[in-house]
């Protein structure tokens, strides 16, 4: 197969899907198995995408091929000479592993969607929409540009928006998807005004060429400061896209939406789309970037964590323990730790589809409860359910034998390094609490759901497993938690394809000054292969940024899998005594710390003063505009109408008076002359002769001059 | 004549193939009219096969840059360059459109038993608009100019039963003949200053100093009221309104596009080969001082857009109002040429590539609506966006794109003649073209509020046009919006066929 096919492939996946909107969309009223049709286009793109990974990873490892046009060739545009806007593919290892986490859990949603959407009155519609879902992120997930980037962004926004409103008549799903639009185009903007600074410098949208400027030293107003503002602004589309701090507050209200949803656009594909957009920038982020990205990060991945403590609804829970992991996933990537976060995206997308789905199977069977207070002892009557979702908790714990624990504990030991290169141990710190919460959280959920005894008996007596259809996914994803498809050694991740081979860490494109210490280049070993000390070169072929990175993810390795493993531990240890065993009270403890508690129950306040600043601030400021609006731009406006409306009025009147007073006087005037000449002669024409050389002798006058 | 000569002519004739198509189209319409008085039906088709017979020999043709019929003693008095090729090519588009459109109108269908003079017609006008953007020669100029709007004035009366019709048709003839008059005066002075009625010829022959400068000023003068009157240009528009609200409306859509693209094609290859002195590397002419077009283009454009913006507004039939509109697009066209650069040139055609399809679409649908409906007043649009959406929003589209919003086709022209007038500095003339276009937005929209947010007083029952015609809507429409997404194939295309020959 050759680089053109491969780009043939691509595109046909990326439009797909679209297809499968429009057709379902238009003819969903009238062909009431048009979800079928969707569902068999989902599973082509599927089917394409795992020939194109295969195809990728296997003959073009390594390589990136692009298949580009000029979309908009604008001819030289005055001071900045010949500029182009190409739109385009990128197919390399990133983009096909992507595309292939996406097809198949959008699938897999498809199929789970048929059972778990039945008897809903826009049937069709939902899938229509999950159609447009598919395309905008395959759209994100292929583009070479970072313009495509935007477009598709914005319209996975859209589409999430649908989606989480789809019932619309809930007063609080519609809300729900208005704040959510709403907080991602404040994300939004600070990454358009990225991308137009990048624009600005370096007149292109395409990321390798934004690259290969960079690595030529033009930077923003040739300055290291801009180059990590720009960073910074490209990297708010991620805050707002993957809910992180301050941006966060939209994820757990989206969860309006139905399940299926949350489980692929809030949970495994569209929220990892702002991981995956520093994934596509990291050649130019520039130290200081970096360090925010990793601030940010952490923060998301705490404060969410703490709040997923005390809720009480399944959905919420895993919510925040997304917005967590999407925070682990950016602090990776802050860190450094590229290939490790970039796995974790992945492992992430496979385990958390799994919860919500697996959730979605428990809502349906206890009849729309989301309250774990009202469930418990679904085990006996759900024992797939149960199983899987116990799994996917594990993998989330980070537990030995699952995926969860090989890329979160790369993630770990990417913290633990930088601490040790830095000297910043905050973000090691954070990594391992959250570990600890997590563990305990998540097994709270599992055992408040299915241990136990059940706490509404009538409900419990009516649930049942569900279908297959719902629980093939399911199955599917479990396996997909397990070890054995990353790497063959159980705790070392790096024995695998995945890492060894398939995923590598960029060359750095940003100017040596504006980098961390341990990512600048070793002056005295340019090349890649040169390890100091022969034996280590056998198990280590590469070098990440420099010998003493390499040298530091390395020791830090095995004390970070073991403390992660310890905190995990205690976390479910604590779970278990808590919630299983009963011998200690949660209640007291929340009572000894009532405001801890109730700032976590309640968020931490985060909508109460959204809406106390910003909301109230944008109420006060639109009342403001309001007043100007009305009285003085609409006086404006009103003005200048009234002026055309005088000009225009004018013009009539010249027609009408002067014009037609011409004619109507002609007309009298032919109306003596002859009645013959009066039946074929309106008097109009000759006196558009006559005004026809009256302007010509006024423009001789005119031009006479010169 | 020498038989070097003779063998000159001969062998130029492969040059104007298509127009030598056109012509055998001609006779074949005669006779097969002549011959099967009864069945008129198979005269369209014979028609489309010989344009799209003539599109291909264009298409091949295209790239050539050659005089043809020169002799010896004097440069050729056609030319075939890709700049006129272009246009050519414009030109068949459009008469396949409005070929098209005349069968689908139920005007000229009313006109059965003619349908023969019809056609014949149609094909004198596009010869005679062939040979107006090849001409190099002032007396080929006006042989072409008269073939053009000889037939055309019959054409606008072709309905004799319809008062309207003829009224139209008489208007035209007087005025056209009048400004003929006026051209073929300016043509006469010139011939008497230089003696010559080659373009390239006069071109040499006044770059020396000693030129007359106010006879020569009065003739450009009256040249440019012929062609200004065949692009109605204000004031030289008075014609428009009439005849556009007379004549059938696929003859209103074929004078609002062919003849306008003739009539520019003439005017630019006019202008630039006549009065050219140098071009400079950034491709901006410099023109003799005789004239000084460059001012009067740009008076000559703002008065056009201006004054059809404005009388646009208190228009209440479509028909008229899409007159008034022509006007105004004949000003905002004239600013790519006051740009006096080969990037107003370029900018022009893709206007015009976009303005073909967006105003033939626009004609067509109020074709269609009128077939139903019988009438064009805005009025009788209420609620047409209910009672036939498809047509209601195919409107939608092209007049949205008349107004030059993102993202149809009329945005991509804009956008280019505005990038080429901030190009030339022109920013004051690009303001009041920005201005124009808000202005021409009020009345477009009004439109469509009267389509889709009036409610009409008698019920409309729901309608639709043929399924060919909707096809052909169709295939108007999505061009709009394709070419306003992806409207680089129109910029290669443009860029292409700014060659004229010698320059």
């Amino acid at each position: 197969m050759t680089e053109n096919v491969m780009i043939q492939l691509a595109v046909i996946i990326l439009f797909l899907p679209l297809l499968g909107f429009t057709a379902t969309l238009f003819l969903g009223k009238k062909i009431k198995f048009m979800y079928i049709f969707e569902t068999f286009i989902l599973i082509c793109a599927f089917v394409l995408s795992v020939v194109l990974v295969y195809t990728q990873l296997t003959y073009f490892s390594g390589k990136s091929t692009i298949g580009e046009f000029h979309w908009i060739d604008l001819a030289n545009a005055p001071l900045m000479g010949r500029i182009t806007v190409d739109l385009g593919v990128l197919i390399d290892n990133i983009s096909v592993l992507m595309i292939f986490v996406v097809s198949l859990i959008s699938m897999l949603v498809h199929i789970f969607s048929i059972a778990y959407m039945k008897g809903d009155k826009r049937y069709n519609r939902y899938f229509a929409y999950l159609g447009i879902f598919t395309f905008s992120m395959n759209g994100i997930v292929f583009t070479h540009n970072l313009l495509m980037m935007y477009i598709f962004w914005d319209l996975v926004g859209i589409s999430s928006y649908l989606l989480i409103g789809f019932w619309y008549e809930k007063k609080s799903a519609s809300d729900a998807g208005k704040k959510a639009f709403i907080a991602n185009r404040v994300g939004d903007i600070g990454m358009f005004l990225g991308i137009l600074l990048l624009f600005i410098t370096y007149h292109t949208f395409t990321f390798d060429k934004i690259f290969s400027q960079i690595s030529q030293g033009v930077i923003p107003f040739n300055s290291g400061f801009w180059l990590t503002v720009t960073g910074i602004l490209i990297f708010c589309g991620a805050i707002g896209k993957s809910a992180q701090f301050p941006l966060h507050v939209w994820l757990p209200d989206a969860m309006e939406g139905p399940t299926p949803v949350s489980a692929l656009i809030h949970a495994a594909t569209m929220v990892a789309a702002g991981v995956y957009l520093i994934v596509r920038v990291f050649p130019m982020l520039s130290g200081g970037a970096l360090e925010f990205i990793a601030i940010i990060g952490a923060i998301s991945a705490l404060i969410p964590a703490t709040i997923a403590l005390t809720q009480n609804d399944i959905k919420k829970v895993l919510a925040y323990s997304t917005i967590s992991q999407l925070g682990y996933m950016v602090m990776g990537l802050g860190v450094g730790a590229y290939s490790f976060a970039f796995f974790h995206l992945i492992t992430h997308a496979f385990f958390k589809a799994l919860l919500f789905l697996g959730s979605g199977s428990v809502i349906m069977a206890m009849h729309h409860e989301q309250d774990i207070r009202k469930m418990g002892g679904l085990r006996k009557k759900m024992p797939v359910t149960y199983y899987t979702f116990l799994l996917a908790t594990l993998a989330i714990s980070g537990i030995p034998l699952t995926s969860g624990f090989l890329s979160k504990d790369g993630i770990l030991a990417g913290t633990f390094a930088f601490g040790s290169l830095t000297g910043q141990w905050f973000f090691a710190a954070v990594g391992f609490f959250v570990a600890m919460l997590t563990a305990f959280y998540m097994f709270r959920l599992v055992i408040l759901t299915f241990h136990g005894e059940p706490r509404d008996k009538e409900k419990y007596e009516h649930a049942k497993e569900s279908p297959f259809v719902m629980a093939m996914p399911l199955v599917v994803l479990a396996a997909l938690s397990i070890f054995i498809w990353y790497t063959p050694n159980p705790v070392n991740p790096e024995q695998g394809a995945l890492l060894s081979s398939w995923v590598k860490t960029p060359v750095i494109n940003t100017p040596q000054f504006s980098r961390y210490e341990f990512m600048k280049n070793d002056e005295a070993k340019p090349t890649q292969n040169n390890v100091p000390g022969g034996e280590v070169k056998e198990k280590e072929s590469e070098v990440v940024y420099s010998g003493v990175y390499t040298e530091a993810m390395h020791q830090a390795h095995i004390p970070a899998m073991l403390l992660s493993l310890f905190v995990a531990g205690l976390g479910i240890l604590t779970a278990f005594l808590f919630y299983q065993w009963k011998k200690l009270d949660p209640d007291k403890l929340a009572d000894s710390i009532k405001p801890l508690y109730k700032l976590s129950y309640n968020k931490w306040y985060f909508d109460e003063i959204y809406d106390a600043t910003f909301i109230a601030a944008t109420l006060g400021l639109s009342k403001v505009l309001y007043w100007i609006d009305t009285y003085i731009i609409d006086g404006i406006v009103n003005g200048s109408a009234s002026l055309t409306k005088l000009l225009a009025r004018i013009s009539d009147g010249f027609d009408h008076y002067v014009v037609d007073g011409i004619v109507n006087f002609m007309g009298y005037l032919s109306s003596f002359i002859g009645l013959i000449f009066r039946r074929f002669q309106t008097g109009k024409v000759q006196t558009y002769i006559v005004l026809v050389v009256f302007s010509l002798v006024i423009i001789l006058f005119l031009f006479k001059s010169f | 004549m020498n038989t070097n000569n003779l063998n000159y002519l001969v062998n130029s004739l492969y040059l104007i193939k298509p127009e030598l198509v056109i012509a055998a189209v001609i006779v074949l319409l005669v006779l097969v009219d002549l011959i099967w008085i009864k069945n008129k039906t198979a005269l369209p088709y014979i028609a489309i096969l010989g344009l799209l017979t003539a599109g291909y020999f264009l298409i091949d043709q295209f790239g050539t840059n050659t005089f043809a019929f020169a002799t010896n003693n004097s440069a050729g008095m056609l030319i075939v360059d890709p700049f006129g090729t272009f246009f050519k090519l414009l030109i068949v588009f459009a008469s396949i459109l409005v070929v098209l459109f005349s069968m689908l109108s139920r005007e000229v269908d009313n006109g059965l038993e003619r349908h023969g003079e019809y056609y014949t017609l149609m094909f004198g006008m596009i010869i005679g608009m062939m040979f107006m953007v090849s001409a190099s020669d002032l007396i080929v100029i006006y042989l072409a100019m008269e073939l053009v709007s000889l037939p055309s004035y019959i054409l606008a009366g072709f309905t004799k039963n319809s008062i309207r019709n003829s009224e139209a048709s008489m208007k035209y003839l007087i005025y056209g003949g009048t400004s003929s008059g006026i051209m073929l005066f300016g043509i006469s002075i010139i011939y008497g200053i230089t003696g010559s009625t080659n373009l390239y010829e006069i071109n040499s022959l006044i770059q020396a100093p000693q030129m007359q400068n106010l006879t020569f000023l009065l003739a450009g003068i009256l040249i440019f009221v012929g062609i200004g009157y065949k692009i109605s240009a204000a004031p030289f528009h008075f014609w428009t309104p009439d005849v556009y609200e007379g004549a059938p409306i696929p003859i209103t859509a074929y004078l609002s596009i062919a003849s306008k693209a003739a009539g520019f094609a003439l005017l630019i290859r006019f202008i630039k080969v006549t009065f050219i002195q140098s071009i400079d590397p950034n491709g901006f002419w410099h023109l003799l001082g005789i004239i000084d077009w460059k001012s009067f283009i740009i008076i000559i454009s703002i008065l056009s857009m201006t004054l059809g913006n404005f009388a646009a507004l208190w228009q209440t039939n479509v028909k008229r109002l899409l007159a008034y509109s022509s006007i105004a697009h004949a000003g905002y066209m004239l600013l790519g040429l006051a740009v006096m650069s080969n990037e107003g040139i370029t900018a022009i055609l893709i206007y015009f590539m976009a303005y073909a399809i967006m105003n033939l679409g626009a004609f067509f649908v109020v074709m269609l609506i009128a077939n139903k409906i019988g009438s064009e007043e805005l009025d009788d649009y209420k609620g047409i966006g209910y009672s036939a959406p498809f047509l209601g929003v195919s409107l939608a589209i092209f007049l949205v794109s008349l107004t030059g919003l993102p993202p149809t086709a009329g945005f991509v022209g804009k956008l280019y003649l505005f990038i080429a007038l901030v190009d030339a500095k022109m920013i004051a003339v690009a303001v009041i073209a920005l201005l124009n276009t808000v202005v021409s937005l009020y009345y477009y929209i009004k439109i469509l509020k009267c389509m889709f947010l009036d409610k009409s007083e008698k019920e409309v029952p729901a309608f639709s046009a043929s399924y060919p015609a909707l096809v052909l809507v169709f295939l108007l429409a999505a061009p709009v919006i394709i070419f306003g997404l992806y409207f680089t194939p129109l910029v290669d295309i443009a860029k292409s066929s700014i060659t004229l020959l010698g320059l």
